[in-house]
């Protein structure tokens, strides 16, 4: 197979698979060990969704549903050639950090959706269209949970706690992707990773208002006249979308694909 | 007599295999069959999946090839799963959704917001967006006292309620 992954087109569905294959891997921690079986459940849904979502992007990468060839870049990539943000790759440390990881997570992914629901490339276009839809679940998953937390004043320091630790990396999130000045010329990307932050951080900040924990916002981001910025050069070493991971990525990275190193080709 | 075409044989194949998860409804009932043409003796077949992130579509694949490639006529069986147009449960039909009922699951009642997309702020305050799954009347007593005990169920398309009336715990199908 004759597949370029340094071409744009690869690098935006690279970076899409693998946020959300790492993101779903992660989640999958607390199958059998979260703390209700509602709980249980839901994480283990939301693996299986953001697992299942990145095997659709990386079919639209390949062109077909060809099973070996999905998994050779879900699982037969070195880990410096995955695209995901360091946010994506931590654990779970405990249930306040993953739900603040999970609500920071899923209203960025739920913006770059709604972007990318206009992408000129007419298959990029239907997938981010019909994940929007199954989004919404995680959303309100996520959202009432900070509500829940921010009832109870233990609760609140807890979530507070793991919302300092997330917030740093979540800003991450929206490091500009190799090649985005092309993307977006074409279409395929139709606006930037800066406008994305913008919308995001207008919602974050109206909500952490809403919720009395604004103060876990890092001050790094600011107000300018076109809106919510990051400063010019935040994003100048490079992060998880320039194939920079840390040790956490490794440990998992060897997990995650354990499996597939050991018996290649093996299926379910 | 009529004569049924060789392209109307399969379509009905397709449309006759049922949903690995849930035994009692087809594809064709779920309104997942989008496109089914026969050129000479191949069969290509484009599926509709419900949930992107439902893990029995493979089954689903292997289930429509074997019952194609069992028609006289019928060398190569092609099945795609496409993501445009976007499936929703509007498309189960009136016998699909009795199905499900008789196994215990609420069918979507259609009335969701579906099209409501996540993507402006303005449309998302904390808690202020409607829910993506309404209330469902119980599949076995037909009662509207009912309340959902877990937005997320045993598969992708389904979360966990309880009738307050007839005691019993069911599932419902999920509106997208």
């Amino acid at each position: 197979m004759d597949l370029d992954l340094t071409a744009p087109r690869s690098l935006l569905l690279l970076t899409l698979a693998d946020d959300e294959l790492v993101t779903g891997h992660r989640h999958s921690h607390w199958t059998g060990v979260a703390p209700s079986l509602e709980e249980d459940l839901a994480f283990s849904t939301l693996a299986q969704d953001e697992i299942n979502h990145a095997d659709v992007w990386l079919q639209i990468l390949v062109g077909s549903n060809d099973r070996d060839a999905v998994d050779a870049l879900a699982l037969g990539r070195k880990p410096d050639e995955y695209r995901h943000a360091v946010l994506c790759e931590r654990p779970p440390l405990d249930f306040a950090y993953t739900l603040a990881r999970q609500w920071l997570y899923d209203h960025f992914d739920a913006i770059r959706l709604g972007q990318l629901a206009d992408s000129t490339d007419a298959d990029i276009a239907a997938v981010a269209t019909k994940l929007l839809h199954e989004e919404r679940y995680h959303l309100e998953h996520a959202d009432s949970w900070v509500r829940r937390f921010s009832g109870d004043d233990t609760a609140r320091e807890k979530l507070a706690v793991g919302l300092r630790a997330v917030w740093p990396e979540a800003l991450w999130l929206f490091e500009p992707l190799p090649r985005e000045d092309e993307m977006v010329a074409d279409g395929l990307m139709p606006t930037f990773t800066a406008s994305w932050l913008v919308r995001w951080a207008e919602l974050m900040v109206a909500m952490h208002d809403e919720i009395g924990l604004a103060d876990t916002i890092p001050t790094d981001l600011t107000m300018s006249g076109d809106g919510w910025v990051l400063p010019d050069d935040f994003f100048a070493t490079p992060g998880g979308r320039r194939g920079v991971h840390t040790e956490d990525w490794t440990s998992a990275w060897e997990e995650m694909t354990h499996l597939h190193r050991a018996h290649p080709g093996a299926q379910w | 007599m009529t004569t049924t075409t060789l392209e109307q044989q399969v379509r009905a194949a397709v449309e006759a295999v049922p949903d690995p998860e849930l035994p009692p409804v087809t594809m064709g009932m779920l309104g997942m069959v989008h496109a089914v043409e026969v050129v000479g003796s191949r069969a290509s077949i484009e599926l509709l999946p419900t949930f992107a992130g439902c893990p029995a579509t493979e089954m689903m694949e292997r289930d429509v090839v074997a019952a194609v490639g069992a028609i006289d006529g019928i060398d190569e069986v092609r099945v795609a799963f496409r993501y445009s147009p976007a499936w929703t449960p509007e498309r189960i039909d009136d016998e699909g959704r009795e199905r499900l009922r008789e196994f215990g699951i609420a069918p979507p009642t259609g009335t969701g917001t579906v099209s409501e997309v996540p993507d402006d702020a303005r449309r998302l305050p904390l808690m202020g967006r409607g829910p993506a799954t309404g209330h469902r009347a119980c599949p076995y007593c037909g009662s509207d006292d009912t309340v959902q005990d877990s937005p997320f169920g045993p598969t992708p398309c389904r979360d966990v309620r309880h009738c307050n009336t007839c005691d019993q715990p069911f599932e419902a199908f999920k509106e997208l």
